[in-house]
């Protein structure tokens, strides 16, 4: 089972560069006729999904260190006070 | 010098030649300026993390089981909560 979320995470891996690679640094070289421009996005959004992954993540991380540190707090006041 | 001098001074030559090129102190081809100097800082963030994606990936494919070395560690893991319990340390 492992083995097999190792292989999913580097497809996910290899595929979302190549996407964004080409996205970023080969789009603006193709002409806008072409059927290659329907593959992709809008470009701004090249710049937006990136940072809402940022913010999200920031905002999880943060989310995450406080719960923990409250909780933390919490039973050292409870020792404390016992 | 250390790993962080040479990190440190590698980060700074990367962001002065990028710092120059965005302020449009050299002169490029007004495509390449417009379209692709913007987006390379998004690029390079998402391209590291798709690199680490890939190494974790990888060291999870290729990574074997060793069963003797699970039962030594779950012993010494043991052994070390009995120790500390004795200690007076709060183990779970």
């Amino acid at each position: 089972l492992d083995q097999l979320v190792g292989l999913a995470m580097l497809v996910v891996a290899s595929v979302v560069f190549l996407y964004y690679t080409i996205w970023t640094l080969l789009m603006p070289f193709v002409d806008e006729d072409h059927p290659l421009q329907s593959l992709f996005l809008p470009r701004v959004w090249a710049i937006r999904i990136p940072v809402i992954l940022i913010l999200l993540g920031s905002a999880v991380v943060g989310s995450f260190l406080s719960v923990v540190m409250i909780r933390s707090n919490r039973k050292k006041a409870l020792k404390a006070k016992a | 010098m250390t790993r962080a001098q040479q990190h440190i001074s590698l980060g700074l030559l990367l962001s002065s030649v990028y710092l120059s090129c965005s302020l449009g102190l050299i002169p490029l081809p007004s495509k390449i300026q417009d379209e692709v100097i913007p987006y390379l800082p998004f690029w390079v963030i998402v391209s590291f993390g798709a690199y680490l994606l890939f190494k974790l990936g990888l060291g999870v494919f290729t990574f074997n089981d060793v069963p003797d070395a699970y039962k030594e560690l779950m012993g010494q893991i043991d052994q070390a909560k009995t120790e500390l319990r004795a200690k007076g340390v709060s183990v779970d």
